[in-house]
């Protein structure tokens, strides 16, 4: 569990109350206060886990520490100057000042540097807002400019690869993104080039930043100097919303928050998360929150026709019924890989304990490309879920297809139209063939249209639920907007249909189906729903920047 | 269509009956006969009334439930609430400089005195309050002084207008604009000012401001003499106000009232001089005290307040020292235009206060000042972000409201105007 990681680190969590130093221990001196540390932690991270609040530029905490900054400067007895905190390892008996008037002076004569030739951008940079640079200034500065002379001039829109524009001048040289595609992406398209104030970011000659994780430069960057063209001039960030999640782009399930504002997604950044995705996440899953805004079922429909929820509920527990009546074994049920475990387990508790249905199919986005570092060739967040859900019944695409050809099942429930159409350009699905469908979809197209009864319902980043990722942790996803129209969480619009067919389930949120299901299944034992969570806007969240 | 029917129900009504002839007894004014008139006994049961919120006399926003022995009030209940406009939850979503706008419509008739009240409470949180530059400082003195008078203006010019005095108030709302077109002139609005900033004020006093002042106060002066003649020594006022309304100075003290309303009884308690603050300490001014605690000494207090802070804007204006109206710190104050777009630190300042709001470090402050009616306080806790965790307002109408169920039980019905005039309850503080 993200939010309860098993892995606690118990040290961390209860400090020992004597000062009797373990072997691999050191004691340091921190502001006047004796802390220990693991042997060789490095001093910045101890000083900031000694709330002494040091500040850093191209120091990351996933990254190594090339020093180039000097924004970490501290006072260390007996070293004749400041040292960079984010390169000294901590040693036994180390005495450290933070807060001298040296300390800040020479850090504040630093960031004075790195203002010299900062263009007055502000106004029109993205990352406004949340631009460490800024909070620096403000923090540590705050001392007006002492020099009027003419800043150096360096290329403003330099397209660095697909996905990101470069600004040279915005650039403070920090190295951070050099070292993501290195470290992270292990491809090393970018260097420095140049010297002085002169020294400028680019790529090496004949590459393009085209990695699938160039994306994260644009986080790590301290400030505007690289921009995502997709989020670029979209919106300012001090206006967004933050709500964690999960993204929803492969089985991976890297922890993200979704940024919105106005009932409109806008980007998904990643989330620590020290067991699945680190600080990180591929470029792809970015892109995930662009399905949201495809069109979308809105209103329920019958044959075609807009109507209410009741007229279409009363329809679709006809059609059901008229099929279990021509025998249990016409009716199949979709189960899809992009639900819920919350909507999952309502699709399975309707089909199979109420309506006793024994063909379960289970549905989903195509594999796809994978790598090493995140990118599962599994393209759903929750196929673990799904089949730990749907259990041994669960049949596959093509299985669902043949049983179509031979109209061995007339009438389909179908959980989610994502991929029911089966492989892309192949095996398509006959949907023609049913005497009976009734989709809770998501999105328009060619599943919602075969249907005669189309539920509309939630999708990802518009309903709270968890995923089982392919490690099998269940991790919480969030509504951060609005769903469509009067479309409804899937375990809602699932909880209304069985009060039609006369089985009311009684599921009244989102957390309860969670508790009911935890109690009942044995991969969610010990899973936990989290605490509730508003949104804060990014002006006042103090997380970014 | 068919009139038919029409036309018969019509003629139906014209042969209705005549009335019954008239019989011995007399109905006059509801009383049964008036020949009752001369043996007339009051009844028994009082009598529930209800005054507000929409009744002239009661500015619109508060209402009292009273119950009535003929024309004598036995109990009244004081409903007030009725212009709460979340002024303090709404600070909590505002940045501490997006909040002065806010603080402008507490007492809409003293805005400049709830501005400068509420810089001084953020000043003292963020440590910066000795660091004001003097000639901010009397210019807070010197608009709060005005807008003390104009408060003063109001309330009186109200009341007598409430006696049915009309030329009194015209007089005093004609004092009160030339003040208001010369904050207009400072400030850009003649009522809502947000002058007041956080380390300063937003600008410095135009061209000539001081001789304009000192030309509309001796005219004031004129007006005040007028007033006086109109009002102290007129019989009909006189009548309606000596001896109603007494407030003892027990009550002053359990009850929390401040203000003139607590220096009417006899209580000199006023935070200009007991707490200085801003220039206060600097400037020689009397402290004036009723004796008897009834509405006319409230009237006279006022009436002796505002020559006092004519003579404080006067010293004000002769002392006052040049120098900037602005703290000079790049995390408190908006840098000026020409820094802001031409360096980068001036920017960041710039872009930071005005979208993440100024840095208070955490912690907690209560702020008090004098208001037109009394102790002014905001009581402040800031997490160190750019906006308030909690913003509170002691108003002095609340306090000196509340003590109306106490005073008007034994009053009779036509004092309540003047009474509550006196109060000079203002709805926007009272109810937030």
């Amino acid at each position: 569990m993200p939010e309860a990681p098993a892995t606690t680190p118990t040290s961390a969590a209860a400090p020992a109350p004597t000062p009797a130093p373990a072997a691999d221990k050191v004691t340091v001196t921190i502001d006047g206060k004796a802390h220990q540390f693991p042997k060789g932690t490095n001093l910045l991270e101890a000083c900031n886990e000694a709330g002494a609040n040091v500040p850093f530029f191209c120091y990351h905490p996933g990254l190594t520490s090339p020093a180039v900054c000097r924004q970490c400067l501290v006072d260390v007895k007996g070293q004749p100057k400041p040292v960079p905190s984010c390169y000294t390892p901590v040693a036994d008996k180390m005495e450290v000042t933070t807060n001298s008037a040296h300390a800040l002076d020479v850090r504040r004569q630093m960031l004075e540097f790195t203002l010299l030739n900062h263009p007055i951008d502000c106004p029109i940079c993205d990352k406004a807002g949340e631009c460490t640079l800024q909070k620096h200034y403000f923090d540590w500065d705050a001392k007006f400019a002492r020099n009027d002379g003419i800043k150096v001039r360096k290329a403003k829109v330099v397209d660095l690869g697909k996905h990101i524009v470069l600004d040279q001048e915005r650039c403070i040289l920090c190295t951070r993104c050099i070292r993501v595609c290195d470290e992270v992406a292990h491809s090393s398209e970018l260097t420095m080039a140049q010297r002085g104030d002169h020294e400028v970011l680019t790529t090496a000659p004949g590459r393009r930043l085209d990695n699938p994780y160039s994306l994260n430069t644009v986080d790590v960057c301290p400030v505007g100097a690289l921009t995502s063209k997709d989020f670029r001039f979209a919106m300012r960030v001090w206006e967004l919303y933050a709500t964690p999640s999960v993204c929803p782009g492969c089985a991976t399930g890297c922890n993200v928050e979704v940024h919105a504002s106005r009932d409109q997604v806008y980007r998904l950044v990643p989330r620590l998360n020290p067991t699945v995705n680190k600080h990180w996440m591929c470029d792809e899953g970015r892109f995930t929150y662009k399905r949201l805004a495809e069109p979308r079922t809105a209103i329920p429909k019958v044959a075609g026709t807009a109507v209410d929820w009741d007229r279409a509920l009363d329809e679709a527990a006809r059609l059901l019924r008229a099929g279990v009546g021509r025998g249990v074994g016409t009716v199949g049920v979709v189960f899809n890989a992009q639900w819920t475990n919350e909507d999952l387990y309502a699709l399975a508790r309707l089909a199979f304990d109420h309506l006793k249905i024994e063909r379960a199919y289970l549905a989903g986005f195509d594999e796809g490309w994978y790598d090493d570092i995140l990118v599962s060739a599994d393209k759903n967040p929750n196929t673990a879920g799904a089949k730990a859900i749907g259990g041994a019944r669960l049949r596959t695409l093509m299985d669902l297809s043949r049983d179509l050809k031979a109209r061995t099942v007339t009438t389909l429930l179908v959980g989610g139209d994502a991929g029911v159409l089966g492989p892309n350009g192949t095996a398509t699905t006959p949907l023609d063939k049913l005497d009976g469908l009734v989709t809770l979809a998501t999105h328009a197209g060619p599943v919602a249209d075969a249907a005669q009864v189309v539920l509309p319902v939630a999708a990802w980043a518009e309903t709270d639920g968890t995923f089982t990722n392919k490690l099998g942790m269940v991790q919480r996803i969030r509504a951060a907007v609005p769903p469509p129209g009067d479309a409804l969480p899937g375990w809602d619009a699932l909880s209304h249909l069985g009060r039609k067919l006369g089985t009311p389930m009684d599921l009244t949120s989102a957390k309860q189906v969670f508790l009911e299901a935890r109690e009942k299944l044995a991969f969610m034992r010990g899973a936990d729903w989290g605490r509730p969570f508003l949104p804060v806007q990014l002006r006042f969240a103090n997380t970014r920047g | 269509m068919d009139h038919k029917g029409d036309s018969d129900s019509y003629a139906s009504a014209g042969n209705l009956a005549p009335p019954p002839p008239p019989t011995g007894r007399r109905v006059v004014m509801g009383i049964k006969d008036v020949s009752d008139l001369e043996e007339l006994e009051l009844p028994s049961e009082t009598m529930p009334l209800n005054m507000g919120p929409s009744h002239p006399a009661m500015h619109g926003t508060v209402r009292m439930v009273m119950e009535v022995e003929g024309e004598k009030i036995s109990s009244a209940d004081i409903q007030v609430g009725y212009l709460h406009r979340c002024f303090e939850k709404e600070s909590e979503y505002a940045t501490y400089t997006q909040i002065f706008p806010y603080t402008d419509r507490l007492n809409y008739v003293s805005p400049m005195l709830n501005n400068v009240g509420y810089a001084l409470a953020v000043e003292k949180l963020l440590e910066i309050d000795k660091k004001v530059p003097e000639r901010a400082q009397y210019i807070r003195v010197i608009v709060g002084e005005i807008s003390r008078i104009t408060d003063h203006l109001t309330c009186l010019g109200a009341s007598a207008m409430e006696l049915g005095a009309f030329t009194p108030f015209l007089y005093n709302i004609k004092f009160r604009e030339w003040l208001w077109e010369l904050l207009e002139e400072l400030s850009g609005a003649r009522l809502t000012h947000s002058y007041v900033r956080i380390g300063g004020v937003s600008g410095d006093l135009t061209e000539g401001f001081g001789d304009k002042l000192r030309d509309v106060l001796r005219r004031g002066r004129e007006v005040l003499v007028d007033v006086d003649k109109l009002l102290t020594r007129n019989r009909i006022f006189r009548d309606r106000m000596d001896g109603v309304g007494i407030i003892t100075k027990e009550d002053i003290g359990a009850w929390g009232i401040t203000g003139p309303m607590a220096r009417a009884s006899g209580v000199a308690y006023d935070i200009r001089k007991d707490h200085p603050y801003l220039v206060y300490g600097d400037l020689d001014f009397d402290v004036p005290i009723g004796s008897v605690g009834d509405n006319f000494d409230r009237f006279a207090v006022r009436i002796e307040e505002m020559h006092q802070s004519m003579r404080m804007i006067e010293q004000a204006l002769d002392k006052i020292p040049d120098g900037p109206v602005m703290l000079n710190d790049p995390r408190v104050a908006l840098p000026a235009k020409s820094e802001t777009y031409n360096s980068i630190e001036a920017m960041i300042s710039h872009f930071k206060l005005i979208m993440d709001g100024i840095r208070v470090p955490p912690g907690e402050v209560y702020s008090f000042t004098e208001g037109g009616n009394g102790e002014l306080g905001f009581y402040i806790v800031s997490d160190g972000t750019g906006r308030p965790w909690k913003c509170r307002v002691r108003p002095p109408s609340f306090a000196n409201t509340a003590i109306l169920g106490k005073v008007l039980p034994g009053l009779f019905l036509a004092d309540v105007v003047p009474t509550f005039g006196m109060v000079n309850m203002i709805g926007g503080e009272c109810d937030r």
